[in-house]
Parts: structure tokens; C-alpha cells; sequence
């Protein structure tokens, strides 16, 4: 009995014994091979230092820059990043949203013509001129609207041209008119610096912040209704628009100078950035523009003669400038009561062309 | 059909810049242009690495996205050359590739851009193959001749791979299997340890097979 019972003991001792051993075995077993790799080669455990270097080289910190027999501008660089930044900006930003921008303004502009029409001269004009601009006034005014548009037009045809002209002109022909407004932009660009100076110079006085410039902006320049709203020699529309093409004109002509001088030494990065001002600021320009056109022309009745004779009908004055044709009335009778014999603005009914005392 | 690429094992590139005078000679590029040129990373120092960077004839080539006139075009080969007779020089092209590949001769006064050139994959431009215009404005059209770019062809330690990328890249696998990759491709005992890394474990045979 106690030997049967024994030997049953026994047996079972081994089977727990054996399935231990087996699952033991399970788990350590396949370890083996690592443990092995662990305690051999070391050469395996040794990082290739070029792996690091790689990577480093397609960094955006630029750590890593190479040397190269090759003089040049950026030669040492083996990989540029920042280029794929330019081109996803230029391709898929710049170009449909400035399309988008000039042609959701032109639309609006197009639309406000069509159902409010131009802004009629109440009561008719009077018959009687004032000179709202100098000769050179005028001279300042439109030699800046030629270099401008000058370069807005070769800017835009090299923007735009291979989307709208290849289909028109062919590549061969399109190759041809992209060279020669690449020759005028690049030559007529520096041009622009100085009838920004000029156009500063000659207006600057007259658009600083004045009391009624932020009436006039909440009333929205009686543009939306409500009447005419009162203002000095420009509105605060003018002096916005004025503040927009110097200060806007002045970073068109320092990133242009950059990209258009490519011997300084400049690399790519400074080039893509001046780029990417340049694009912005240019379609940004041009846009408002259209508004300034606008106004000046087909928008508001009277307002062309400003910039063309240089002389406006005193009923213009009054209901657009009410303030400044207070003041030239003022300086005239000024001048009149200290010269009664010189002037000539009496006998021709042109008030004087003084401005502000 | 084939795609060409170029590849250069940094593993073997030593810097004799032959690459450079090569595809100099060959194209007749202009003075002030390199279509090729040879960059060392740490120069001097351990871990120091030389490559050689050209025209990497991309299949989403940024150069030609960005190009205002649209004069680059892609051969059956997937070489990507581009119209001499209607590039500009404006250098967008330079601006948005990754490899500083396209170049520019100064034109006139003021440093003005003149056409661009880059490495052709001595496949000419779009004129008739070898004749004297395409010659004077693209340099060589080896490709036409059946010839792989000098450049390559001549590389001394033949680093810098060029032709079908199936085929360049079977080379370079068969190499990376050959000395092995990482940590086993480098260092003192593999360059002058005995017998080298290879017979030390006793790999034989081709790593590819065939033969």
C-alpha cells in the first residue's frame, strides 16, 4: 500500500517537475541568440558616424556646412531645405491667393459700380475751378503711376504669364515677352525708389493723422451711405492709401534691390525671404489700387481733374474736402486783403492754389 | 523604360574633385559655372565624409514647378533638361532646388543672371542630338551616343553611380551586403584589420547572386 502510494507521489513530483522545466525552457531559450549577438562582435555596436551626418546635413539649423573647392555663393551647402518652403509658398499660396484677392476686389468694385453707380456731384457743378494739384504734384503723382505700373504689369505677367499667356503666345513667345519684362522689372525697379522718395516728399504733409480722419473712417467715407462725410485736403481713405504705397513701396524696393542685385554675395535663404516680402506686398499694393483707381476715376464725379488740369470745381471741394476749401478760401482772402493787385485769382475765378498757413 | 539617377557612395568618394574637371571639359561649361561640384562635411576631422552633387534629375523636380516660363522638360529617360532658347534668368530655379544644381553665367552689366545651366545628364537640350547648337548650348549628348556622363564614367573609386536606377541601385545594394552597412562599413579593422571583416566570418560569394 505505502509503496504504491509512494511511487504516485513520485510520479507526480516529476510531472510538475518536467512541465516547470518545460516552460522555463520556453521562455529563456529563445533569449539565447541575443545573449550570444551581446557577447560577440563589438564592431556591431560602432555607429557609423556618417548616419548622423546625414541627417544633420538635411537639418533646418544648417549645423553642418561643408567645404568645397567650388567658389560660389552657398556651395558649401549640400542640401538647402528652406527651397521647398519658397516653392510651396510661391506655388500653392502666392499665386491662387493673389489671384483670388485681385479678382474678390475687382468683382466687389465691378458690383458696387453696376448697382450704386458713380457718386454724382450734388446740385450740379458750379462752374467756378479751385487747384487742388501743383505741376509738380502732378509730375511726382504720375511719373510714380508709370514706374509702378510699369512693374506691376511685368510682375504679374511673370507671376501669371505661364498660366494665362503659354496657352496665348506659344512657349517660344511667351519666353520672349517673360525675358524682356524680366529686363524691364529688373531695370526700372531701382527707378521706383525714387518716386517713392519723391511721392513722400511731395505728399507727406498733408497726410498726417488729423481730428476727423476717425469720423470719417467709422462712417465708412459716406461710401456705404449716409452722405458726405467732412474732410481736410485727403480723407483718411487717401491718407491710408498714401501710407500703404510708401511704406509698401519702400519694402518692394528694398527687396527688390536684393533680388535684383544678385552680386553681394547674398544666399538663398535672404533671396527666398526678400521673394516671399516682395510677392505679398506687391499683390497687396496692387490691390488697393484698384480701389484708388477706382475713386479717382469712374467712382467719384470730378474727382479726374484733380490730376489731370490739376483744377476741381469749387462744388467738389465743398462736399468731398470741406475743411481744406475752407482753408484755401481763407488763404485767398488772405492774400487778397495783403496784395490787392497781385494774385490773378480774382480776374481768372481760380482761387489761389495756397495751402494750409 | 530606364530612369536615370545618379548616386554617390560617400563610402568611397575621396575629393579628387575628377568629377568636377570632367564634366568642366566635356560640356564646355562656361567660366563662373559648375554643374558639378564636390562638398566635404567636417573636413579634416574624424567621421570626415565627401559627396559629389549635381542635377539630381528629380522626378517632382522643384525647379520646374517654380519656373515662371516653363521651360524644363523631362526626357523618356526621366532626364530633366530644360529650353535655353526661353529660360529668362530670373533664378527661381536655383531658389527652390534642394541641390544648388542650376547655375548662372553673369550676363552684362550689374552681375544681371544670364540662361541658366545645369548638369544634362550629358543628354544635350532639346536641339537635334550633337549638333553643333545643341553642343554650344548644352555641351555633350553622350546619351545619344550611348555613353553613360563623364562624370561617372571617370570617377576613379567609382563612387558617383550614373545610369538606369534599377541598375545603380542593384550595385549599391550589392555593396552595402558586400562590406555591410553601419557600424561594419567603417573604422580601422575593417580597412586594415586582418583579412578584413569578411573573411574573418567567412562570407563568401556574391551578395546579389547570379554572376
Amino acid at each position: 500500500m505505502s509503496n504504491n502510494r509512494q511511487s504516485r507521489i513520485r510520479h507526480h513530483r516529476m510531472v510538475v517537475f518536467s512541465l516547470l522545466s518545460l516552460l522555463l525552457l520556453t521562455l529563456v531559450l529563445p533569449l539565447i541568440p541575443y545573449a550570444v549577438a551581446d557577447l560577440g562582435e563589438s564592431a556591431g555596436k560602432v555607429v557609423n558616424p556618417g548616419a548622423d551626418l546625414w541627417r544633420e546635413v538635411r537639418q533646418r539649423d544648417r549645423s553642418v556646412i561643408g567645404t568645397t573647392r567650388v567658389k560660389g555663393v552657398d556651395s558649401g551647402v549640400l542640401i538647402n531645405v528652406y527651397g521647398e518652403d519658397w516653392r510651396q509658398f510661391r506655388m500653392q499660396r502666392l499665386i491662387p491667393y493673389g489671384a483670388a484677392l485681385m479678382g474678390i476686389v475687382l468683382s466687389v468694385i465691378l458690383l458696387y459700380y453696376l448697382v450704386r453707380g458713380p457718386l454724382r456731384l450734388q446740385g450740379g457743378p458750379s462752374g467756378k475751378k479751385i487747384q487742388r494739384f501743383t505741376v509738380f504734384e502732378r509730375t511726382t503723382h504720375w511719373f510714380t503711376v508709370s514706374v509702378f505700373w510699369l512693374l506691376a504689369l511685368t510682375g504679374l505677367i511673370l507671376l501669371y504669364g505661364r498660366f494665362v499667356l503659354i496657352p496665348l503666345l506659344g512657349p517660344d513667345g511667351f519666353g520672349l515677352t517673360a525675358s524682356a519684362c524680366k529686363e524691364a522689372h529688373n531695370l526700372f525697379g531701382p527707378m521706383f525708389l525714387v518716386a517713392i522718395l519723391m511721392l513722400f516728399v511731395t505728399f507727406v504733409k498733408d497726410n498726417f493723422y488729423a481730428r476727423g480722419d476717425m469720423t470719417w473712417l467709422i462712417k465708412g467715407g459716406g461710401l456705404l451711405g449716409g452722405g458726405h462725410v467732412s474732410a481736410g485736403r485727403f480723407n483718411a481713405g487717401e491718407k491710408i492709401w498714401f501710407w500703404i504705397a510708401v511704406l509698401g513701396g519702400i519694402v518692394l524696393c528694398v527687396s527688390g534691390l536684393i533680388l535684383d542685385f544678385a552680386v553681394f554675395g547674398q544666399g538663398r535663404e535672404v533671396m527666398e525671404l526678400s521673394h516671399v516680402l516682395h510677392g505679398i506686398v506687391a499683390l497687396i499694393v496692387i490691390t488697393v489700387s484698384f480701389g484708388h483707381i477706382y475713386l479717382g476715376t469712374a467712382g467719384v464725379e470730378g474727382t479726374i481733374g484733380s490730376m489731370t488740369t490739376g483744377y476741381v470745381d469749387e462744388a467738389w471741394a465743398k462736399s468731398h474736402h470741406d475743411r481744406w476749401y475752407a482753408e484755401v478760401k481763407a488763404a485767398a482772402v488772405d492774400d487778397s486783403e495783403t496784395e490787392p493787385a497781385g494774385g490773378g485769382s480774382a480776374s481768372t475765378g481760380v482761387a489761389s492754389p495756397t495751402r494750409d498757413g | 523604360m530606364a530612369r536615370m539617377k545618379f548616386l554617390c557612395d560617400a563610402e568611397r568618394c575621396i575629393e579628387c574633385n575628377a568629377c568636377v574637371t570632367a564634366c568642366k571639359n566635356e560640356n564646355n561649361v562656361p567660366w563662373g559655372v559648375n554643374r558639378r561640384r564636390v562638398v566635404t562635411i567636417n573636413d579634416g576631422s574624424p567621421g570626415e565624409r565627401s559627396m559629389s552633387v549635381a542635377c539630381m534629375h528629380c522626378s517632382d523636380a522643384p525647379c520646374a514647378a517654380v519656373c515662371p516660363v516653363d521651360c524644363f522638360y523631362f526626357t523618356d529617360d526621366g532626364v530633366v533638361l530644360h529650353d535655353k532658347d526661353v529660360c529668362i534668368g530670373c533664378g527661381y530655379c536655383f531658389y527652390a532646388c534642394p541641390f544648388g544644381a542650376p547655375q548662372f553665367p553673369q550676363d552684362g552689366a550689374f552681375g544681371q543672371r544670364g540662361k541658366m545651366d545645369k548638369c544634362t545628364f550629358c543628354a544635350g537640350g532639346p536641339e537635334a542630338d550633337n549638333s553643333p547648337e545643341e553642343r554650344t548650348k548644352y555641351g555633350s549628348n553622350r546619351l545619344a551616343e550611348g555613353k553613360l556622363p563623364l562624370c561617372a564614367e571617370m570617377c576613379a573609386t567609382k563612387a558617383l553611380l550614373a545610369g538606369d536606377g534599377d541598375t545603380v541601385s542593384d550595385i549599391f545594394r550589392e555593396r552595402v551586403t558586400w562590406r555591410g552597412s553601419a557600424g561594419m562599413s567603417w573604422g580601422w579593422g575593417v580597412a586594415y584589420g586582418k583579412g578584413g571583416l569578411r573573411k574573418g566570418r567567412a562570407i563568401e560569394g556574391k551578395a546579389t547572386g547570379g554572376e
